[in-house]
């Protein structure tokens, strides 16, 4: 009997923590909840809103979540610009989650699609930004709200092609491009084109690596670069499976190179991995993005003696997102925001702070902006073949790293 | 009411909590993700992830990987953490001290910055080859290699393998051996008739920890294994999170799990028999 006396002390006593933990649970998702609706029903323009009871006064500032991911220099970015944008306008504030990259960036997806699947509507997660693929993916789920000039006026400073790849679905506010790095104590002259990295490569066994395409986007850009050389240029903005009959001849050329890159075959992972055999001067040529670089060099990380070079036809750089959550009550808010993001004076902040290319075409720069990108952007290219880009890590992975 | 039945209620109701968490945590993402990995994407079910899972080449040379590592992981690990235990424990003196104070401390290393300081170490322009250089020795490739990942698993494996074996250990008693020396038994015949079998128990928990842990692991495979062919672990992170095949990537989770389950029939079949024992 004792023993069952004891037995139901701890019972109860676990019983009563669990209860004491629950009942703090619920009462931080009360107050977030109340939060919620207390926002929500204070943005003067949310007719959705379903909470009548809460009185609305204007005065109150609407706070919209938005969840971004990146490295440190993203974080900064945002640090800068929003304080910017909330000076302008004190309706609206803007609540930062910032996700550090590699630390689970597609569970916030996640997030949004289980959000919609179980009728919660947006989850908390207004704005959201990323890839292209997560672009893709979102639109066929139907998560994204599609945009337009009326409500982000500032939208018609976008090249309306690029906006016609995302169906209008997600904003291309920053571009960064791939290029080669080269070490310029070892090599004199680099490649300018294509054919002639290529043949470089091969003269140099050993001398040249790229990432797993899977695993970062520099490593992926010469992949496509390569499969992609020599194809109408019209296929780099198709996302038909029949163009996917054309990659034969680019990857029999990529698994002929495997014996020829660093290590006969050793493909390093993340875009750092690459950058990491530059700097202790394993390898001469990487291709690697142009923003990673510059940092890196001015953090000392990589010797003074590298340097970028761009080849033609250029490597495939690409945009990064803004979408809108479709479900998600503050739209007027995130628009006034996105808007702003795609004025030319935030997107010059961009182009200093990432050493990227603006979102908007550079016409609608100042005239220095436009001076400083002079020779420079003809180069890049803008890639958007959907989920091809999933079938070419597929097919990589199995053609070329595990021939 | 009978005493042992009040016992044995009582019993059941003590296990409940713990049995609930089990079928939460454990049971129920397994059933599910059997059942995930069954599907074939065309709202029918079959066994066409499982096909594939032998059948494609790239994914059966993993499999054959990911068991060659963990079995030549596990053997290492256990030879070394054994003969350190077995050390400790019979001897004395200033190095097994210092062995008793520093054998701990891979334990407070988080594994990234181990594998990023393992990567520095032994890479090709590494610290190791740069100390080996004036001396005219030339590594072998030990970054992006099977032997990059085995060198990891041997240094996150070894302060738990050797800790819960020395504590196996120093459970002996003395008398015991002192006893079978006095009887003139020679060091061999010690170990292989009272040494081993009375630390057999926890020689097997620790081999299932280490195969657990080894087949299962993903960071130091990652960043130190070769493109192709891959350890589960990172295979299925590139299944489930590049190529978006959930289903696939749960029929590689169960097929994992079977093959623990293996070694845990095992372990279980051995606690199991202790219990009988016991009572």
């Amino acid at each position: 009997m004792v023993r069952l006396k004891k037995s139901l002390t701890a019972l109860s006593a676990l019983t009563l923590t669990v209860a004491a933990l629950s009942a703090c649970g619920g009462k931080n998702d009360a107050n977030a909840n109340s939060a919620a609706s207390d926002s929500s029903s204070n943005s003067p323009s949310s007719s959705a809103s379903s909470s009548p009871s809460a009185p609305s006064s204007s005065a109150e500032p609407v706070q919209f979540s938005f969840y971004f991911t990146g490295s440190q220099n993203v974080k900064d970015l945002w640090d800068t610009l929003i304080p910017m944008f909330e000076k302008q306008n004190d309706k609206v504030k803007v609540k930062e989650v910032y996700i550090p990259s590699g630390a689970g960036a597609e569970p916030t997806y996640d997030r949004i699609l289980a959000a919609k699947k179980a009728g919660k509507g947006s989850g908390d997660i207004d704005l959201y930004e990323d890839g292209i693929n997560v672009v893709s993916q979102g639109t066929k789920d139907d998560v994204w709200a599609p945009l337009d000039t009326s409500g982000i006026p500032n939208l018609a400073n976008i090249d309306p092609k690029t906006m016609a790849d995302v169906s209008n679905m997600a904003v291309p506010y920053r571009s960064s491009a791939v290029v080669l790095a080269y070490d310029s104590s070892k090599v004199s002259a680099p490649p300018k084109t294509l054919s002639e990295l290529l043949d470089w490569i091969k003269q140099n066994p050993g001398k040249f690596a790229y990432n797993d395409p899977s695993t970062g986007g520099s490593g992926s850009s010469f992949v496509t670069t390569v499969l992609y050389d020599g194809l109408p240029e019209d296929d780099i903005h198709d996302s038909d499976p029949a163009v996917m009959a054309k990659w034969d001849a680019g990857f029999s050329k990529l698994k002929d190179l495997n014996k020829f890159v660093y290590g006969k075959g050793i493909y390093p992972k993340k875009n750092q991995g690459t950058l990491d055999l530059l700097a202790n001067g394993e390898v001469e040529i990487i291709p690697a993005w142009s923003d990673m670089v510059l940092q890196q060099l001015g953090e000392k990380l990589l010797p003074d003696t590298v340097k970028m070079q761009q080849i033609t036809p250029g490597f495939n750089g690409g945009p990064t997102y803004l979408m809108v959550n479709k479900l998600s009550d503050k739209q007027d808010a995130v628009n006034q925001f996105l808007d702003f993001v795609l004025s030319p004076e935030a997107q010059e902040v961009i182009v200093t702070k990432m050493n990227g290319f603006p979102g908007i075409e550079l016409s609608n720069m100042s005239q220095a902006m436009q001076d400083k990108f002079k020779g420079v952007s003809e180069g890049f290219r803008t890639f958007n073949i959907g989920d091809l880009g999933t079938e070419i890590n597929k097919r990589w992975q199995s053609d070329v790293a595990a021939q | 009411m009978r005493k042992e039945v009040k016992q044995a209620i009582g019993g059941l109701i003590m296990v409940s909590p713990s049995f609930v968490l089990l079928l939460v945590i454990v049971v129920i993402p397994i059933v599910q993700s059997f059942v995930t990995s069954l599907s074939n994407g065309e709202g029918g079910y079959d066994l066409s992830r499982y096909q594939f899972l032998f059948t494609d080449k790239g994914m059966r040379a993993n499999i054959f990987f990911t068991l060659k590592v963990t079995v030549v992981s596990c053997a290492l690990v256990l030879l070394v953490s054994y003969s350190l235990a077995l050390y400790m424990r019979f001897s004395s003196g200033k190095l097994v001290d210092w062995i008793r104070k520093t054998y701990m401390i891979p334990l407070f290393i988080p594994g990234v910055i181990a594998t990023y300081g393992l990567m520095n170490l032994l890479g090709n322009h590494g610290w190791l080859a740069r100390l080996l250089l004036p001396l005219g020795i030339a590594l072998p490739r030990l970054i992006f290699d099977e032997k990059g990942i085995v060198i990891a698993n041997i240094w996150f494996n070894i302060p738990f393998a050797t800790m819960l074996l020395s504590s196996a250990l120093t459970g002996i008693p003395a008398s015991i051996i002192e006893s079978a020396r006095d009887t003139g038994a020679g060091k061999l015949r010690i170990f292989l008739r009272f040494i081993f079998p009375l630390s057999y128990k926890t020689f097997l928990v620790a081999l299932t920890f280490v195969f657990m842990g080894v087949i299962g692991s993903f960071t130091a495979p990652f960043l130190l294994g070769p493109n192709a062919p891959q350890m589960l672990g990172v295979s299925m992170q590139q299944v489930f999170g590049v190529f978006q095949e959930r289903e696939q990537a749960a029929a590689m989770a169960f097929f994992t799990f079977l093959l623990c389950s293996v070694l845990g029939y095992f372990y279980i079949r051995s606690m199991a028999g202790e219990e009988v024992a016991n009572r």
